[in-house]
This record gives C-alpha cells, sequence and structure tokens, in this order.
C-alpha cells in the first residue's frame, strides 16, 4: 500500500462523491421539470374531492411551493442523513419499503451475475480449446445470440421447459430453489455475453503472444496454460466489463422479477412508477446510482492490486530498456 | 549425473558417425494453406553439436524452429519427418509429444520482453520448468531454481525470483529464459533469434552464455538467426534458407569463406560487419569536407548540453554536458546501449525536449524547444526518420499522401508543384510512380523506409536525423536503405545525425562518432580513429561485440571475456 495507491484511491472515492451527487440532483431536476406533476394530479382529481383552498394549505405545507433550489437542498441533505422520507402511498418510510425487498433482489442479481460468470469463463474455454470441427465458432456466435435474444423471452422459455413441461418448479412459488434459479439464468445470460465478448477478444490476444508460446515450450498443457497463463491478464479487463454489467442486472431484475413473479427492487419500481410514487422513485434511482458507483469504484480500487503492471497517475515509469546491468540501471529516461 | 556427462561430452568423429543424430529433418514442407512457406528441408545436427538456420524474415526458419517444437499455429500443415532421437515427432499425438517439450527440447525465444507472463512472478513460471524436473520437493525445486538463475549470470536470483517481468530489463530477462529453457537439462535447445532484440554488447554475452551452456550441459543447439556473422560464429554448420528451400548446407568454415550459391554470397555481401568499407566512393565525398579539401561549414553544434528527468521522484541525467559539431555534407554517428542518452539527445536536437543547460545550434540558427514559430522553421530544415517503417506511417494513407503531408502542412508551392515534387522525392529514393496510390500494408519493409525518407526529403531539409533507421530491417535491405542514405548524401549534400547501436553498420556509413555511455559522450573521433585505436575500455568492449564472423580461437574469447568482466564488473 504505497504512497501513490493511496493518492489514487482518494482521488476516485472523491469522485464517486461528486458522481452520486451529481446523480441525485439530476434525477431531483428530471423529476421537477417533466409535465405532469404528480402531486398535484393527485390532488386536483376530482374524485379525491379537495377544494382549491385545501389543495393549497396541502402545497404549503409539504414545502412544495417553495422555489426548487429551496427543495433539492432540503431534499439532498435529507437523503445525505439517510432519511428517504415517506411513500406517498402507503405512508411508510421508503428505507422499509426498499429494505422489504432488497434481499430478494440482492439474491437474484448475485445469482444472475455467478451465472454469467461462469458461462462467460465455459464459453472462453471452450473457443479456446474446442477444435474447429466440434463447433468453436458456434461458440464464438453464442454472446452475439445471447446479446439479441431480451431476457424476458429467455425467461418465458425456461418457465415453458422447467415449469410446466418437466415440473422442476412450481411457477407460482416464486421462491424455491430451482425458480430462483432459472430466474438467475434468464438474467445472467445477456449478462454474460458481454463479459464473455470481452473475455474471447482478450483471451485470443493473449493466446497469440509469445509467452504463451514460450510457456507451452515448456510443456504445460492445454489447461494448465488456459487456467495459470491466459486467464489472469485475459480476466483482469473483465473486472471492468463485470462492474459495468451492474446496471444489466439492475435493470434486468426487474424484467425478470416481474416474469417469474418474485417481489423485488423491480416489482416496487414499477408499483412506484405507475402511481406516480415520487420518494420510492427518487430513492430507488438515486440508491441504483450509489450501488454503480460503488461497485465501479471497488472494480477501480482492486485493478492496481490485481495488475502488476499498472501504472497509477505520477508514478510515470519509463519503458525498461535492453540493458543487462542492475535493476536501477534501466531508465532510458524518457517519459514516453 | 553431471560429472558423468561432463565425462562424456564432445563424441569424438568416431562414435558421432555411428551414433545417429539427435535431430534429423528430412523432406520438410510447411504450409498455410495454400501457401507453402518451408519447401523441402532437410539438415541433421548431432548430439552436443551446433547448426545454425540462416534466412531473412518469410525465409521460412522461424516456421522450422516451430515445427521441431510443434509449436505450428492452427492452419499450419507440415509433411516430411522430424526425427528426434529416432522418434518421429511430427507423427506423435500431442499428449505424448508434451512430455518431451521443455524436457527434452528447450525452448528460447526472440523477444524476451514478451516472452514471459506479465501478470504472473517471474518465479511462479520458473516453478513452471523446474516440475519438468520431477522433483517433487518445492523447496528443492525452488533451490534448483535459484542454482540456475546463478548459473545464467543473474546477480540475485532471490530477486529476481520475486520479480514481474517488467521489473527487469531485457538482457535479464533473456538470461531467465536462458535458464527456464536449460533447467530441466534437455537434450535439445531451440533458439529463435535469441538475441536480436537486445543490445550489442547485451547480444555478445547472451550468446557466449549460450555457447557456454551448449558446452557444459552437453546440450545441441539450434540457432536461428538472420546474422551471418552471428551463426559463423557460434554453429559448427550451416543452412542457408531463402522463402522457404535450402540455399546452401555445410560445415561453417566452408559456407562462410567460401560460399557456393550466389544467394549466401550475397548475404556475406550485405552483413555490415564484414564489409567494412562496402560503400568507401560514396562516403568519401564526406571525408574530403573533413580533411578541409573543400569548404567545410559546421552545421550543427551541441555546447555543454544536459538534460535531466524526474522519475519517480528520483532525478534522473539522460545527457550530461554533451558537446559535439558536426560538419555539413557529413554523417556524425551517436553510439552506446539503451539508457546511454542517445535517444534525448536527438529528441533535443529537434527541440522536442528543451535542454536545461547548453546551447544547440543547427545552421547558425539557436534550438529552444519553447518557441512554436522558430520550432516549425527548424523543423524545416531539420528532419527525421524514425527506427520502425513497420509502425511509423499511417496504414490508411496512400503512399503519395504520406510524402506529400509535410509540404501540405507547411503550405508549400502550387498543387501541381507539390505533385512534382513528391515524385521527385520518391525518385531520389529509387521508388517507382506506380507506388503513389499503394497504401503502406501493401509495401515491403525496405519500400516503408524508404518512403518515409523521400516523406522526410520534400521538404529539402539539410540535416536528417536517422534513429536507428535499419533496425528493424532484413540485412539485404538494411544494405538498399544505407546505399539510398549515401547516395542521397552524395547528391544533396545532407548532414547526417545517425544514432545506432549496430557499431558495424557505423563503421560503414558515418565519418565521425560520439560513444556515449550514461549520458556522457565517453569517446569522439572520426570512424577511423575510433574504430582502429580506440582509448576508452567502453569503446573496446563495444567494438568487441561485433561479431567477426569467424570462430574466434578460445584465448580471444577468455580475454574478451576478462576485458568485458572489468568493464562491466
Amino acid at each position: 500500500m504505497n504512497r501513490s495507491y493511496l493518492d489514487y484511491a482518494a482521488k476516485r472515492i472523491g469522485q464517486a462523491v461528486i458522481v452520486i451527487l451529481l446523480s441525485y440532483v439530476f434525477t431531483f431536476i428530471v423529476v421537477s421539470v417533466l409535465p405532469g406533476d404528480p402531486i398535484t394530479n393527485v390532488l386536483r382529481d376530482p374524485q379525491n374531492g379537495f377544494s382549491e383552498e385545501e389543495i393549497q394549505q396541502i402545497i404549503a405545507a409539504q414545502g412544495l411551493d417553495r422555489p426548487v433550489l429551496v427543495q433539492l437542498w432540503a431534499s439532498l441533505s435529507q437523503f445525505l442523513s439517510g432519511d428517504l422520507g415517506l411513500s406517498m402511498r402507503s405512508n411508510r418510510p421508503v428505507s422499509t419499503l426498499i429494505a422489504e425487498v432488497l434481499p430478494s433482489t440482492l439474491v437474484l442479481a448475485t445469482s444472475g451475475l455467478a451465472v454469467a460468470i461462469v458461462l462467460a469463463l465455459v464459453i472462453g474455454y471452450g473457443t479456446q480449446f474446442l477444435p474447429r470441427r466440434y463447433g468453436q465458432g458456434l461458440l464464438r456466435g453464442f454472446p452475439s445470440l445471447f446479446l439479441s435474444v431480451p431476457n424476458f423471452v429467455i425467461g418465458l422459455v425456461l418457465i415453458h421447459i422447467f415449469g410446466f413441461q418437466l415440473g422442476l418448479f412450481r411457477v407460482i412459488n416464486a421462491d424455491s430453489f430451482w425458480a430462483t434459479f432459472f430466474a438467475a439464468v434468464a438474467l445472467g445470460i445477456p449478462v454474460s455475453a458481454q463479459i464473455a465478448e470481452v473475455l474471447i477478444a482478450n483471451l485470443d490476444h493473449e493466446a497469440r503472444q509469445d509467452y504463451a508460446a514460450v510457456a507451452r515450450g515448456r510443456g504445460i498443457s492445454q489447461s494448465q496454460l488456459f487456467f495459470r497463463h491466459l486467464l489472469k491478464p485475459s480476466a483482469l479487463p473483465v473486472v471492468t466489463v463485470v462492474a459495468l454489467t451492474i446496471g444489466e442486472l439492475l435493470g434486468g431484475s426487474l424484467i425478470t422479477e416481474t416474469v417469474y413473479g418474485r417481489t423485488g427492487i423491480g416489482s416496487l419500481v414499477q408499483r412506484s412508477v405507475t402511481t406516480q410514487d415520487l420518494p420510492v422513485i427518487q430513492a430507488v434511482v438515486s440508491l441504483a446510482a450509489v450501488a454503480f458507483v460503488v461497485v465501479n469504484l471497488i472494480a477501480d480500487l482492486v485493478y492496481p492490486l490485481l495488475d502488476p503492471r499498472v501504472k497509477l497517475i505520477g508514478t510515470v515509469k519509463p519503458r525498461p530498456a535492453t540493458g543487462d546491468d542492475t535493476f536501477d540501471d534501466r531508465v532510458e529516461g524518457i517519459p514516453s | 549425473m553431471a560429472s558423468q556427462d561432463k565425462l562424456t561430452q564432445r563424441p569424438d568423429t568416431l562414435s558421432a558417425l555411428l551414433t545417429p543424430p539427435l535431430l534429423k529433418v528430412d523432406g520438410l514442407s510447411v504450409a498455410y494453406g495454400r501457401r507453402t512457406v518451408v519447401d523441402d528441408v532437410g539438415f541433421d545436427l548431432a548430439r552436443g553439436r551446433s547448426l545454425a538456420l540462416i534466412g531473412e524474415s518469410g525465409s521460412g526458419k522461424s516456421t522450422i524452429a516451430k515445427a521441431v517444437l510443434r509449436l505450428l499455429p492452427d492452419g499450419a500443415h507440415a509433411d516430411g519427418r522430424i526425427a528426434f532421437n529416432g522418434q518421429d515427432i511430427l507423427k506423435q499425438p500431442e499428449r505424448h509429444f508434451r512430455t518431451l517439450r521443455g524436457r527434452a527440447i528447450g525452448f528460447v525465444p526472440q523477444d524476451p520482453a514478451n516472452a514471459l507472463n506479465p501478470v504472473r512472478t517471474i518465479g511462479a513460471q520458473a516453478q513452471e520448468a523446474a516440475a519438468l524436473t520431477d522433483e517433487p520437493n518445492k523447496a528443492l525445486r525452488k533451490a534448483l531454481i535459484l542454482d540456475t538463475f546463478a548459473e545464467v549470470g543473474l546477480d540475485n536470483p532471490g530477486r529476481v525470483y520475486d520479480s514481474y517481468p517488467h521489473q527487469l530489463s531485457g538482457g535479464m530477462l533473456q538470461r531467465v529464459l536462458i535458464g527456464l529453457a536449460v533447467l530441466p537439462r534437455p537434450a535439445l535447445l531451440v533458439a529463435d533469434e535469441p538475441t536480436s532484440a537486445l543490445d550489442v554488447t547485451i547480444q555478445k554475452r547472451i550468446l557466449d552464455l549460450l555457447s557456454r551452456l551448449q558446452h557444459d550441459l552437453d546440450i545441441s543447439l539450434l540457432l536461428i538467426t538472420h546474422d551471418l556473422a552471428i551463426a559463423s560464429e557460434r554453429a559448427d554448420k550451416l543452412v542457408v534458407l531463402k522463402d522457404g528451400t535450402v540455399q546452401e548446407a555445410g560445415r561453417t568454415q566452408d559456407v562462410f569463406s567460401a560460399p557456393s550459391s550466389a544467394y549466401a554470397r550475397k548475404l556475406h555481401a550485405d552483413v555490415p560487419a564484414l564489409n567494412p568499407d562496402r560503400y568507401a566512393p560514396l562516403r568519401d565525398p564526406g571525408f574530403h569536407r573533413l580533411d578541409g579539401r573543400e569548404g567545410t561549414a559546421t552545421k550543427i553544434a551541441v555546447e555543454g548540453v544536459s538534460k535531466t528527468f524526474s522519475v519517480d521522484g528520483k532525478s534522473l541525467t539522460a545527457v550530461d554536458r554533451i558537446s559535439f559539431s558536426v560538419a555539413a555534407g557529413t554523417t556524425h554517428a551517436l553510439v552506446g546501449e539503451s539508457g546511454s542518452g542517445k535517444t534525448t539527445t536527438i529528441r533535443l536536437l529537434l527541440g522536442l525536449d528543451e535542454p536545461d543547460a547548453g546551447r544547440i545550434t543547427v545552421s547558425g540558427e539557436t534550438i529552444s524547444g519553447s518557441d512554436r514559430t522558430s520550432q516549425r522553421a527548424v523543423w524545416r530544415h531539420l528532419q527525421l526518420v524514425y527506427q520502425n517503417p513497420f509502425t511509423s506511417l499511417d496504414p490508411t494513407w496512400s503512399v503519395e499522401q504520406l510524402v506529400r503531408e509535410p509540404l501540405d502542412r507547411y503550405r508549400i508551392g502550387t498543387v501541381a508543384e507539390r505533385r512534382a515534387q513528391v515524385r521527385e522525392a520518391l525518385a531520389n529514393v529509387g521508388l517507382g510512380d506506380h507506388l503513389l496510390q499503394r497504401k503502406p500494408g501493401a509495401l515491403s519493409g525496405g519500400q516503408r523506409q524508404r518512403v518515409a525518407i523521400a516523406r522526410t526529403l520534400v521538404l529539402r531539409p539539410d540535416v536528417i536525423v536517422l534513429d536507428e533507421p535499419t533496425s528493424a530491417l532484413d540485412v539485404s535491405v538494411q544494405a538498399d536503405i544505407v546505399e539510398v542514405l549515401l547516395s542521397l548524401q552524395a547528391n544533396l549534400g545532407l548532414t547526417y545525425v545517425f544514432v545506432s547501436h549496430d557499431l558495424a553498420l557505423v563503421r560503414q556509413l558515418a565519418h565521425t562518432v560520439s560513444v556515449m555511455r550514461k549520458g556522457r559522450i565517453v569517446e569522439h573521433g572520426t570512424v577511423t580513429d575510433i574504430f582502429d585505436t580506440p582509448r576508452q575500455p567502453y569503446t573496446r568492449a563495444l567494438l568487441d561485440s561485433i561479431p567477426a564472423g569467424v570462430h574466434a580461437s578460445q584465448t580471444a574469447t577468455h580475454k574478451a571475456a576478462n576485458l568485458r568482466q572489468e568493464i562491466f564488473a
């Protein structure tokens, strides 16, 4: 843990905080600028029977007549102190609503990610070592195929085959192991495509490097070559890709939860959007942004620790010269 | 076991006749699809002996090496017979052959910088080689690795073991790789251009190491090289290849001193080390200028120039109070190893960096890195030819665009005039108009470098800075480029600053030389003075590294080794 790493970490964390704040502000502004003010929509609904006076009272009580910037400041400081406000529909704390459904979504998203990574590894290994005549080309087509099939289609196909035809799980009982498993598969397949695509390209690149031939010249087997040599340098850039797929996982969970009838963040968002429950939407969007930024922050912080070659900002090292003298005598002196 | 080996090493002639060769290649052909790259090649290599495959790129020499190791890429098809210890390598299933790789046949690759996995420690990769010795105890295996590292001349084996490849220099990496290759005590070592990516002094030390290990461990060496001088110094037998076929083969003395094929004779003539005075007539006008027989003017004057960089908080003096001057119409060579400050010097000369102290004048004008306008004015008179023509030309541009670009940038002449100038520049470097619309991808390496030179000529500069202009090229192509450069100098009176670590080439091309070491000029003078009567031990060591192309006698090698130890200790 050297000085330059700490500098780097501090800088990255600072950037992450700024991004989170900006995303909160952005969501807030978008919601308030968009036409169709949900609050007055509800209040002015003739069925609710509020008089104009009552409406003005409520608006004043909620502080909705203040300037937008003041409202933003109030809302932001509330958010930062951990208070997500009350749901307009149920009047329950938004944090409670989210806490109720979060575990289910986390289980689904993590198992979806696990499925995606395993699948990408299998495809990656196959593209390197499956002989051409046994369909290596077919395997290389999988990522683009997976990317182009929407996950609700995959979900429905899986429900049809394993739920209805084979009776492996009860479609209504969404919490059984097999139901979760197939939901994770449906969620993981499109995500695996993104990971596999990058992984295959990197594996191809690494396999062409001299060191791969030299390592084979040391008499190691194919799987030793794959797991000991090719996988790590190929997987390092994938760390970044995996972090980026969190958006995919969050969005995918929403659809998958609907298809599999699971309760989760997805179903919560769906309900809140249809009922224009603004505090919930604002909270979920902000928390999604936080999750996205934090995961990518972790990836950025872990990466230099995994890759010995990564040079951190401010420590530009010249390329080692081809000298033969000592460790310290190999500096040409031109920061290239 | 090792001591027993020593007793039986070097089979005498009789037993060599009786025992079958360790490696026998017979009617080997390799094709990629329909393209045959190796055609009916045959040779044999006795136990403990060495054989060199010589040829230019595309000659099929590396393909043969890969075929022997069975590391040919997918889509390559090998025919014929490669017998190792009497077993046909090509016919064996991969599972069976793998036990030979590393254990019986070791491999030393071309470019040490890319030959080790960058994200694993040297030790982790060395353990793979050590695993081939069937030693079950990990601590003993590590001890064996550290012994081997010491054996190949690595000073601090423990530190090397824990390092990542990027933390070591090229020479150290090549020592590591040779160590890993010989660690399982193979019977055959295949070395594919083991020194072409290294500095000239290191080149010699690595080759010495290979020769020593070959003798000490009784290993057969299959050396692949493009350098006839190196091959004839290091191998008992030579096989000269061109376009995948054998041009000539035989004992080294025979092939080297009396080549019978036209191609081998040409190769011999193109090696700079063997023909120092090849271009004397083209070069003499420059010497006349130096002698003062013709009007002499100082074109470039570098006076007390220093440059310090800050690296990792440490300051590093890349160039330390250097001074030299170059007479108009002559070639000044900067020689030295990587890290000697050559590149920094030319960057300062081109105004890409600004000196911390000192003054550089070209044609009487002071060069300053800070002022854009004066920089542009300087660049018109001062052009650079970059080392590697395979990366220095934009692959999407046509030859015409590439050569015309400087004229466009400086808005010189009308469209028609520019076109005429492009043609003239191309004609000057010996390229015809039919290449105008070609892209770099459709040109050979030599043609590309000619385009790069033509590109500098359109601005009609007085000075061209040549940064290792031939180091990426084959030896015969290199000879062509040298000829082009010298005739341009003779015809146009150009002044060259020539950066190189190839002293043999400097000997052929330059008029004056500065020898650089660790940022300083340790010796300078005319090329004849420096090469015939070097005063500094460092210069002598550099000169000594030029492969002489004959079997140097044992005493000479020892003397040279002692000298080098003296200097580099």
